[in-house]
C-alpha cells in the first residue's frame, strides 16, 4: 500500500517538476514557473523569517536553502518537520502544514533557486537487493536507527527518529537531502539502485511479522531485562507465594 | 490415637503468636542426640506384629521428626474433597490436551514465514512459534498446577519438628579423630625430615607450574605491534564496503562514508575501519586539527579511525550539524571540528585520524597509517 | 544375614526394594531423607527457581548444540530467512540463523534457553536478597554464601559466553568490549587478551573456545557448585523464621516426602511452563534483525543483558580518567569494568565475615531475622541495590533518553549524581523505616491491636479500643516480648473477625468455619499418629 502511495507521490513530484521545467508555463520576468511563483508566495509567508528574502539563510535561525533541492523541501515539509514548532530541540514529525500542492510549489520555487538534489524520477522506490539493502542499512543507518530501524539517542537531547512512519520517499529524500544531523548520502556514495536496496530492506522488515512472539519494541536486550524483572520474576513470586500458602 | 494438637500449635494460623524462643512443645525429645540406630530396637517379631503407622512413627522418632499437628486440608468424603479432586484433574486433562495440541500444532502448523516482503496478507506461520510456546506452557503450567493443587488439597496439612544435630562433634569424637590424624602425620615424619618436606614443596610447586604451562605455552601469542599499526600503508586508496574506491566529488558537504584500506578482508578489518567526513564549509573553515596533524585533512575532507578510543566500538553515530560523533556503546563525544577531541564520556583520547591525499587519478589514497595506536588503550602505550 | 528375617516382600516392587538395600544398604537413609523436614515459607523456593531454570538450562542448551556449530569459518547463507541470503558470515552466525529458521521448534528452544538464562541469574538475585536481608547467611552458613555468590558470577559469566556465540552484530560488539576490558589489566592485560582470542581482535578462535567453556567447563563448574549448596543446605538443614515452637534446636515444618516433593515437582513444572510460554509468546535475542558481524558496525542502542546492564551503566558513568605511571598507561575502562565489580563481588562474599567479625557474633543460627530487626544490615543492603539500581538503570540511559525525550547528557549526569547521591539516603530512609517498624511492633504488644471502634468517654473524649494480646497490667499494658515474629496487627490476625474471604468469584470459604465440632471430629477421626490417614489398603 505504501509503495502505492509513494508511486503515486512520485508521480506527483514528477508532474510538479515537469511543469517546473516545461519551458511554455515559464513567467517572462523572474525566470520563474508559475508553480514556482506560487511556491515563493508560500515561502514568503511562511519560511522567510528563518531562511531569508533570497533564500540565503539567517544567522542563529536557519541554514540557507540554496542548493538544497527538492528532496529537502520535499522531506522537510512534507513529514511536517518545517515549519519548526517553536522550542524545539530538533524539528519533529508532525502533520504537515501544507497539502501536497504546495509543497510541490514550495519544491518548484526552492529548486528553481540553486538547483539541488531532486526527487527519485521513476519506477518502485523498492525495486533493489533485499539483502544487500541490509548490508547498506548496517553500515550506513543502523548505528544511529537501530538495527531495526526503531531509532535511537543522540548527543543532547537529539535524536535519529525511528523510521517506522516514514514512506520510501521520506526515507529517500532523507538520504538525498541530510536532513538536520543526519548525513548527506549523494547520489555517488549511494546509487539510486542503492537507496532502493535500502528503502526495501527497511520496509520489509517493518512489514514483516516477527516470528518469535511479541516484538517488545525490537529494541535489544533492555525491554527483554524488563520482561523478565516485571513479568518473570513477578509471576515466580506470585507462584512462590501460592505454592508455600496452605490451601 | 488422635493428633496431639498441641496448646503451642493452634489450628488457625500456626505463625500468629509472639512466643518464639520458648520451651519445646512436647518437652524431652525421645532420641534427642542419639544416633538413630544405636540401643537395643525392636526384635523382628515386635517389628512384624507392628501396623504400618507404628513403623512410621517409629521411624519418625529414630530420625528425630515428630508430628505436631496434621489435619486433613478437606473433609474425606465432602464436596470440597469432590471439587479438589475434580481440579486436580481438570489440571491433568489440560496437559493431555495442551500436548496433543503441541504435537498437531508442531507438525500440522504452517512453520516458515515469507521474509521476501512480497507476501500478501497475515502470515500464519508467525503464529508458529508463539502457539508452540502457548500450548508447551501450558501443558508444563497444567501439570504443575494439578501438582501442586493436588499436594495442597489433597494431602495432609501437617506442622511436623526435627531436631537439629548440629555444631560441634563431641569431645570424643574430637579428641580421637585429632589423635588419629596427629599421630598418623607423627608417622610419615613430615614435622622432622626437613629435606623431605621440602624438597616436596618444591616438588608441588614444579607439578602446579606443570599444570599452567601448556595452556599458557599454548595460548599465548606475542601481541608484537600488531596494537601499534594496522593495514593502512602509504599510498593505499579509500575504499567503500563494495571495494570501489572514493574520489572527492563522491562525497557532498556533511557526509559521512565508512572506508576500508585495500588489502584482503579489508572490509571487515577490525582495526583499519575508517570515518571518511566531509565537513560542512562552516566547519571547514574552523577546523582545529591536533598539534603536528595539520597536513592531514584534504581540503574539507578528514578521516578518523572508527574504533572508539573507550571499548572499541564502532563510533559512526555522525552529527553532520553539530560535527559531533557519538559512540552508541557508552556515550562517548568526540568533536571532528576539534580533531575528534573526545568531549564527552568516558573516553579520554582523540579518534586517531588516518593522513589523507587525492593521487594523481583523483582517488583518496592514505599518506601513512595512523600515527598512533588506534582503539582501546592498554598497558604498554605511552601516550 | 540373620537368618530369622521377617518375610520376603509379597509383591516385585518390594521384592526390588529388598534387593537394592541387600546391595546398598540405603534402606536408612532413604528413610531419614524421606522424613527430612523442610520449613515452609514462600521465600524459601526463590532458590529452587534458580535449580529449575538451571535444568531447564541444560535441556535446552543441550538440544541447540545439535544443531550450532561454533566455528568463525565464512560461509555465504543461503538458509529461508530472504533479507540475509548470499550475505557472507561466520558459521557460528549461520547455524543459529537455520536454528532459528530452518528446525521446526527450533526458535521456541532458543527462545526458551535466553529467557531461562535471564530468570536463571534474576533468581539467583532475588534468592540472594532474601539470604542477606533475612541473615540467613550467619554462622554456620558462610561457606554457603560464597559458593551463592560464586554461582552468582559464573552464572553472570555463563551468561555472557552464550550471548556470545551467535556472532550476530550484537554479540560481536560484546566481544569487542570484553576484549577492550581485558586489554585494560595493567601489566598482563594486552598478552591476556592476545592469548584468549588468538591474537589481535577477533581472531578467528573466540567464538570456538567461548563454546567449550559455555557447554562444558562452567556448567560442569555451576552443577559441582549447586551440588555443593544443596549437599550443605541438607547437611545444615534449611533456616526457619521465628514463631511458635520454633527454636535454635528444631526445624518446624513438612516432610520431604511426599508434601514437600510433590510442591516442588509442581513449582519446577511452572517454572517451565513460564520459561516456555515466554519462550513462544515474546521474542528475544532477534539474532536475524541484527545482521552478521562486523568489527566496523554497530547498532544504536546496543546492550548487553541485564545482568551485565550493571557493568555497562559503571562504565557509561565513569569519568575519562587515564592515568599514565612511568610511560605506561591504565585506561578509564579499568576501573568501572574490572576494579569495581572486584571490590563489589568481594565485599559480597566477604560479608558474612565482615560482619561477623564487626558484631562480634559467634554463634549458631537457625532462627532467621526479620529485616526490620537489624536495621543496620537492611539499611546496608538497601544501600547496595540503591547503587546497583542506578549502575544499571544508566546501562541503558540511551534508551530511556530516547523514548522519553531526555538529553541522553543529562542521562549521564543524573546518573553520576545519583551514583553519589541516592545510596546514603537509601540508607537512611530504610535505616528510620527499620525503626518505625519495629516501634509499631512494640506499640502494638503494648497497646493491643487497633480494633477500629472509636469510644466516646463521658467527659467527651474520643479513644479507640485496643485489643490487647495478653494479660495487662494495672495500666493496661501489656507485658508481652518481642520475639522476631510478626506481631498481629489486624483482629483477623488473630481471630478476632475470622479470616478474610478468599476467592475471586465466589468465595471458597465460609467467614468463620474455624470451629466445627462435628469437622474436628471427622478429621481426628481419620488422621493417625504419624499425621498421615489411615492407611485403606493393609
Amino acid at each position: 500500500m505504501s509503495s502505492g502511495l509513494a508511486l503515486l507521490l512520485a508521480l506527483i513530484a514528477v508532474g510538479g517538476l515537469y511543469s517546473a521545467t516545461a519551458p511554455e508555463s515559464t513567467a517572462q520576468d523572474s525566470g520563474l514557473s508559475v508553480e514556482a511563483m506560487a511556491g515563493q508566495e508560500i515561502y514568503e509567508n511562511g519560511c522567510i523569517t528563518c531562511h531569508g528574502r533570497n533564500l540565503q539563510g539567517v544567522e542563529d535561525q536557519g541554514p540557507s536553502l540554496i542548493g538544497v533541492g527538492e528532496a529537502a523541501v520535499y522531506f522537510q515539509v512534507g513529514t511536517g518537520r518545517m515549519p519548526l514548532a517553536q522550542n524545539e530541540a530538533q524539528a519533529q514529525r508532525k502533520t504537515p502544514a501544507y497539502d501536497d500542492a504546495e509543497v510541490n510549489q514550495l519544491m518548484a520555487y526552492i529548486q528553481a533557486n540553486g538547483g539541488g538534489p531532486t526527487l527519485p524520477d521513476e519506477g518502485d522506490l523498492r525495486e533493489g537487493e533485499l539483502a544487500e539493502g541490509g548490508e547498506l542499512f548496517r553500515l550506513n543507518c543502523a548505528s544511529c536507527h537501530n538495527f531495526a530501524g526503531r531509532g535511537g539517542a543522540l548527543s543532547g537531547g537529539k535524536n535519529a527518529p525511528a523510521l517506522t512512519e516514514s514512506t520510501d520517499l521520506d526515507i529517500y529524500t532523507a538520504m538525498l537531502s541530510g536532513p538536520q544531523n543526519m548525513p548527506v548520502f549523494g547520489d555517488n556514495q549511494l546509487t539510486p539502485e542503492q537507496k532502493r536496496s535500502i528503502i526495501n530492506y527497511v520496509q520489509t522488515l517493518k512489514e514483516t511479522a516477527d516470528p518469535g512472539g511479541a516484538g517488545i519494541g525490537r529494541a535489544g536486550p533492555v525491554p527483554e531485562g524488563l520482561v523478565i524483572w516485571v513479568v518473570g520474576i513477578t509471576v515466580c513470586l506470585v507462584v512462590c507465594v501460592w505454592v508455600g500458602s496452605r490451601a | 490415637m488422635s493428633t496431639p494438637a498441641s496448646e503451642e500449635f493452634p489450628a488457625g494460623d500456626a505463625r500468629s503468636g509472639a512466643h518464639p524462643g520458648e520451651a519445646q512443645p512436647g518437652g524431652a525429645q525421645p532420641m534427642a542426640g542419639s544416633p538413630p540406630v544405636a540401643g537395643p530396637g525392636p526384635s523382628h517379631a515386635e517389628l512384624a506384629a507392628m501396623s504400618r503407622e507404628e513403623l512410621v512413627t517409629l521411624g519418625g522418632e529414630m530420625d528425630g521428626v515428630r508430628v505436631v499437628y496434621a489435619e486433613p486440608p478437606v473433609p474425606p468424603g465432602s464436596r470440597l474433597e469432590k471439587r479438589a479432586v475434580r481440579q486436580v484433574a481438570a489440571s491433568f486433562l489440560g496437559v493431555t490436551l495442551s500436548v496433543v495440541a503441541f504435537v498437531v500444532l508442531f507438525v500440522a502448523w504452517p512453520w516458515q514465514l515469507d521474509y521476501s516482503g512480497q507476501g500478501e496478507g497475515f502470515d500464519y506461520a508467525a503464529l508458529y512459534t508463539p502457539l508452540l510456546g502457548l500450548t508447551l506452557g501450558s501443558a508444563l503450567t497444567f501439570l504443575g498446577v494439578g501438582v501442586v493443587l493436588w499436594a495442597k488439597k489433597l494431602m495432609t496439612y501437617e506442622v511436623v519438628v526435627q531436631d537439629r544435630h548440629e555444631g560441634a562433634s563431641p569431645q570424643i569424637e574430637r579428641q580421637t579423630t585429632a589423635a588419629t590424624m596427629l599421630s598418623g602425620l607423627n608417622d610419615t615424619g613430615i614435622g622432622r625430615h626437613t629435606l623431605v618436606r621440602r624438597t616436596l614443596l618444591l616438588a608441588s610447586a614444579a607439578l602446579g607450574l606443570l599444570a599452567v604451562v601448556p595452556l599458557v605455552g599454548g595460548l599465548i601469542k606475542k601481541p608484537g605491534d600488531q596494537l601499534f599499526r594496522t593495514p593502512w600503508e602509504p599510498g593505499m586508496r579509500l575504499l567503500g564496503l563494495d571495494g570501489v574506491p572514493v574520489r572527492p566529488l563522491d562525497m557532498r558537504p556533511g557526509s559521512l562514508q565508512t572506508v576500508f584500506p585495500p588489502v584482503e578482508a579489508g572490509n571487515r578489518s577490525a582495526d583499519a575501519v575508517t570515518m571518511l567526513i566531509r565537513l560542512l564549509p562552516d566547519q571547514a573553515q574552523r577546523y582545529r586539527p591536533r598539534e603536528g596533524q595539520e597536513g592531514y585533512r584534504w581540503n574539507d575532507f578528514v578521516a578518523f579511525s572508527k574504533i572508539c578510543t573507550h571499548a572499541g566500538c564502532p563510533v559512526s553515530l555522525y552529527e553532520q550539524e553539530t560535527g559531533l560523533i557519538l559512540c552508541p556503546c557508552h556515550q562517548s563525544q568526540f568533536d571532528v571540528t576539534d580533531g575528534a577531541k573526545s568531549i564527552f564520556g568516558p573516553a579520554t583520547r582523540s579518534l586517531p585520524q588516518l593522513p589523507l591525499d587525492v593521487d594523481n587519478d583523483g582517488y583518496f589514497v592514505a599518506t601513512s597509517d595512523f600515527t598512533e595506536p588506534i582503539g582501546p588503550a592498554f598497558w604498554e602505550r605511552s601516550s | 544375614m540373620s537368618t530369622s528375617a521377617p518375610a520376603r516382600p509379597a509383591t516385585p516392587i518390594g521384592r526390588a526394594a529388598s534387593g537394592a538395600d541387600e546391595r546398598l544398604t540405603i534402606a536408612g537413609p532413604l528413610r531419614r531423607t524421606l522424613n527430612k523436614v523442610f520449613p515452609d515459607h514462600w521465600s524459601f523456593l526463590l532458590g529452587e527457581i534458580a535449580l529449575y531454570t538451571f535444568v531447564i538450562l541444560l535441556l535446552t542448551g543441550t538440544y541447540l548444540t545439535f544443531f550450532f556449530d561454533a566455528s568463525m569459518e565464512e560461509v555465504v547463507y543461503d538458509g529461508s530467512y530472504d533479507p540475509l541470503r548470499g550475505v557472507e558470515m561466520s558459521k557460528a552466525y549461520a547455524t543459529s540463523l537455520d536454528i532459528s529458521f530452518d528446525v521446526r521448534g527450533g526458535l521456541l528452544m532458543r527462545q526458551i534457553h535466553h529467557w531461562a538464562a535471564l530468570l536463571f541469574v534474576a533468581a539467583i538475585v532475588v534468592h540472594l536478597m532474601r539470604t542477606f536481608f533475612t541473615g540467613a547467611f550467619r554462622k554456620p552458613r558462610e561457606a554457603n554464601w560464597m559458593i551463592g555468590v560464586a554461582l552468582l558470577v559464573l552464572g553472570i559469566l555463563e551468561g555472557v559466553f552464550g550471548y556470545s556465540l551467535p556472532d550476530d552484530l550484537l554479540s560481536g560488539t560484546g566481544l569487542r568490549i570484553i576484549n577492550a576490558i581485558i586489554m585494560s589489566i595493567p601489566v598482563i592485560g594486552t598478552w591476556t587478551a592476545f592469548a584468549i582470542f588468538g591474537g589481535e581482535f577477533p581472531g578467528e578462535v573466540i567464538i570456538a573456545r567461548f563454546y567449550i567453556l559455555h557447554v562444558l567447563l562452567i556448567p560442569g563448574i555451576l552443577l559441582a557448585l549447586i551440588s555443593a549448596h544443596l549437599l550443605l543446605i541438607v547437611k545444615n538443614k534449611h533456616t526457619q523464621f521465628p514463631g511458635p515452637g520454633r527454636t535454635e534446636d528444631n526445624v518446624v515444618g513438612k516432610r520431604f516426602f511426599p508434601v514437600f516433593a510433590v510442591k516442588s515437582g509442581g513449582f519446577f513444572m511452572v517454572v517451565f511452563g513460564l520459561t516456555a510460554a515466554l519462550g513462544g509468546l515474546v521474542q528475544i535475542n532477534p539474532i536475524w534483525l541484527y545482521g552478521p558481524y562486523n568489527p566496523g558496525l554497530v547498532s544504536a542502542g546496543s546492550q548487553p543483558d541485564w545482568y551485565v546492564g550493571f557493568l555497562d551503566g559503571s562504565t557509561r558513568l565513569f569519568p575519562p580518567w587515564d592515568l599514565y605511571i612511568f610511560g605506561y598507561n591504565i585506561p578509564p575502562l579499568f576501573w568501572p569494568t574490572i576494579v569495581m565489580p572486584g571490590i563489589l563481588f568481594t565485599l559480597l562474599a566477604l560479608y558474612p565475615i565482615i560482619e561477623a567479625k564487626l558484631t562480634k557474633d559467634t554463634a549458631h543460627h537457625n532462627l532467621l531475622q526479620r529485616p526490620r530487626d537489624v536495621p543496620v544490615r537492611t539499611a546496608i543492603g538497601a544501600m547496595a541495590l540503591a547503587f546497583y539500581t542506578v549502575l544499571w538503570i544508566s546501562g541503558g540511559n540511551d534508551l530511556i533518553a530516547d523514548k522519553f525525550n531526555i538529553s541522553l547528557n543529562a542521562m549521564t549526569w543524573v546518573g553520576r549524581i545519583g551514583l553519589i547521591v541516592l545510596p546514603p539516603i537509601a540508607y537512611w530512609v530504610a535505616y528510620r523505616l527499620c525503626l518505625g517498624l519495629q516501634q509499631h511492633d512494640r506499640q502494638v504488644l503494648e497497646h493491643g491491636v487497633e480494633t477500629g471502634i472509636i469510644r466516646r468517654l463521658p467527659h467527651g473524649e474520643f479513644i479507640e479500643v485496643h485489643q490487647p494480646l495478653g494479660p495487662v497490667d494495672a495500666h493496661g499494658h501489656g507485658s508481652l516480648q518481642y520475639g522476631g515474629a510478626p506481631v498481629p496487627k489486624r483482629m483477623n490476625h488473630i481471630g478476632g473477625l475470622g479470616r478474610a474471604v478468599k476467592g475471586f468469584f465466589t468465595p471458597i470459604e465460609d467467614a468463620a468455619p474455624r470451629h466445627d465440632p462435628a469437622l474436628d471430629e471427622e478429621r481426628q477421626v481419620e488422621l493417625t499418629g504419624s499425621g498421615r490417614p489411615k492407611d485403606t489398603e493393609a
